[in-house]
């Protein structure tokens, strides 16, 4: 009896607790996103930050797998790089060492942070970090160090009872990219006068609101092909 | 007065050198949008460098709203001279043509013979602002379409709806109006000085130059002329492009710029009033 208990809990633990295997976790989360082979949604785009003063925008953004992207819009749209593709596959790819740090609580949802550290150098992002809902398998929440931008954190939500699929239906993407100067009228002119502007630091939050998703309908090849800036 | 008016603008538009303004903004501006059309969308990814390393743009921000904008900017010399290439001949022209007498002797008195030339010379100023915008705007919407309007003001970025652009433009094209009308003033009052049209025209944009260059300089002395210099006042067209407006510097740049014309055509009724005339 000494030795049946333990081994019961051992394995209700393995069977119903969460997986701190970090190969396992983003295996789920490629199983879970490979059932969506392309989508096209509606995107609000709102833009809060320091520097920049941009009117709320509206834009269609199409997916494909396992890598394609495109944005339509009849006016000026500005999107996030990082936002435009939250699917496993663009996370997780080229070489990357992972390992498992610990249990947390976002939005009253349980998840599991890993800790992703890419191993080739000609990437930009240095150090991620997943917080990753197990019971769904989908991210909730990224938080990246890129060596040239900075940092950035995306808030990823979800409403699975309009979207069986895992996509999220807003996110919040915040970013600081440090000190930057954007040049004042007659900076580059010695001796010029004019108020000399320090150089500002750049941070905001762009938040998306994606609805009408239009999920493994089909999307032509060209659509992908028109250019984008 | 009408008449009056009347008779001064068709004296205006006899003179070749009238079209000198129109045809140089009938081909200056086709270039710059033109070169515009070739290396604008350069122009545009350097100065949005910063954000495109994390943001993907969509749309277009190279359309006739940012051409006419950067056209907008050549207020600063290039306009003001070609004001007061006909302003600065409006007195002077009579003394150099020898119709000073002639047109004394007419039973009109001189305050209304200054007042006529001074409103034909505003409404030249205002016809060739007009001008300037058609080309800008109008040629400007069949080259490169419109779009969200991209500027800088005070070390942000700022990006208009398509649709809260162009009543801006109309406001500034009338805040033009009004900063060109300072400097026509200033021709005019150099005008009613001497005797040849020359010397209005040098004097006029030598004054510009000599104020611009003062404003532009990092030196505390300098610095404390500057808010006296009408030259101060022309750029603040910049301000209906800001978002929200400050409604209190356009008021004050508006009363200052009526103020200075005001002054100057004052001085020039004042001088031809008691000017004696010997040719």
């Amino acid at each position: 009896m000494k030795k049946i208990v333990p081994i019961i809990l051992i394995i209700a633990g393995t069977c119903f607790g969460q997986a701190t295997n970090p190969d396992v976790i983003i295996k789920n989360l490629k199983e879970a996103f490979s059932k969506v082979k392309d989508y096209s949604v509606d995107a609000d785009i709102k833009v809060d930050a320091s520097f920049i003063k941009v009117p709320e925008m509206k834009a269609k953004i199409f997916y494909k797998q396992p890598d394609k992207t495109h944005i339509q819009s009849t006016g000026f749209a500005m999107i996030p790089r990082k936002g435009l593709d939250f699917s496993p596959a663009s996370i997780f790819k080229g070489k990357y060492t992972s390992f498992y740090v610990k249990e947390d609580i976002i939005d009253n949802i349980k998840t599991s942070v890993i800790k992703i550290i890419p191993l080739e150098d000609n990437g930009e992002v240095i150090l991620s970090t997943l917080w990753v809902d197990q019971s769904n398998n989908v991210i909730r929440k990224i938080e990246s160090s890129t060596k040239t931008n900075g940092t950035f954190v995306i808030n990823l939500s979800y409403d699975f009872s309009l979207n069986k699929y895992p996509l999220p239906s807003s996110i919040t993407f915040s970013f600081d990219v440090g000190r930057m100067n954007f040049a004042p009228r007659n900076e580059d002119s010695p001796g010029m006068a004019g108020e000399k502007k320090p150089a500002k630091n750049i941070t905001g939050k762009v938040f998306i609101t994606y609805s009408n998703y239009i999920v493994n309908k089909g999307i032509p090849d060209k659509v992908f092909e028109e250019k984008e800036k | 007065m009408f008449n009056l008016v009347s008779i001064e603008l068709y004296k205006i538009f006899k003179k070749w050198r009238t079209y000198i303004g129109f045809i140089v903004v009938a081909v200056l501006i086709p270039v710059i949008q033109i070169a515009m059309l070739m290396e604008g969308q350069r122009s545009i990814n350097f100065m949005t460098r910063n954000l495109q390393q994390s943001f993907l743009f969509v749309g277009n921000l190279l359309n006739s709203y940012f051409v006419s904008y950067l056209i907008l900017n050549s207020l600063a010399i290039h306009i003001p001279f070609l004001i007061a290439l006909v302003a600065g001949d409006l007195l002077a022209g009579e003394a150099t043509g020898g119709t000073y007498r002639i047109l004394i002797t007419r039973p009109v008195s001189r305050f209304s013979i200054v007042t006529a030339k001074f409103i034909a010379g505003m409404v030249y100023t205002f016809l060739l602002i007009l001008w300037l915008a058609i080309i800008s705007l109008g040629l400007g919407t069949i080259i490169f379409g419109t779009g969200e309007l991209l500027n800088y003001s005070n070390g942000s970025i700022i990006i208009l709806a398509q649709n809260d652009v162009l009543w801006r433009f109309l406001l500034a094209y009338g805040f033009a109006v009004l900063s060109m009308g300072v400097v026509a003033s200033l021709a005019f009052l150099f005008s009613s000085l001497v005797e040849n049209a020359i010397g209005p025209i040098i004097s006029t944009m030598a004054i510009i130059i000599i104020f611009m260059i003062v404003s532009a300089i990092n030196i505390s002395l300098f610095q404390s002329i500057r808010p006296y210099l009408f030259t101060n006042y022309i750029d603040t067209w910049r301000s209906f492009f800001d978002n929200p407006i400050d409604v209190h510097t356009v008021i004050k740049s508006v009363l200052i710029l009526l103020a200075h014309i005001v002054v100057f055509y004052s001085a020039a009724l004042f001088v031809f009033k008691r000017k004696d005339i010997l040719t």
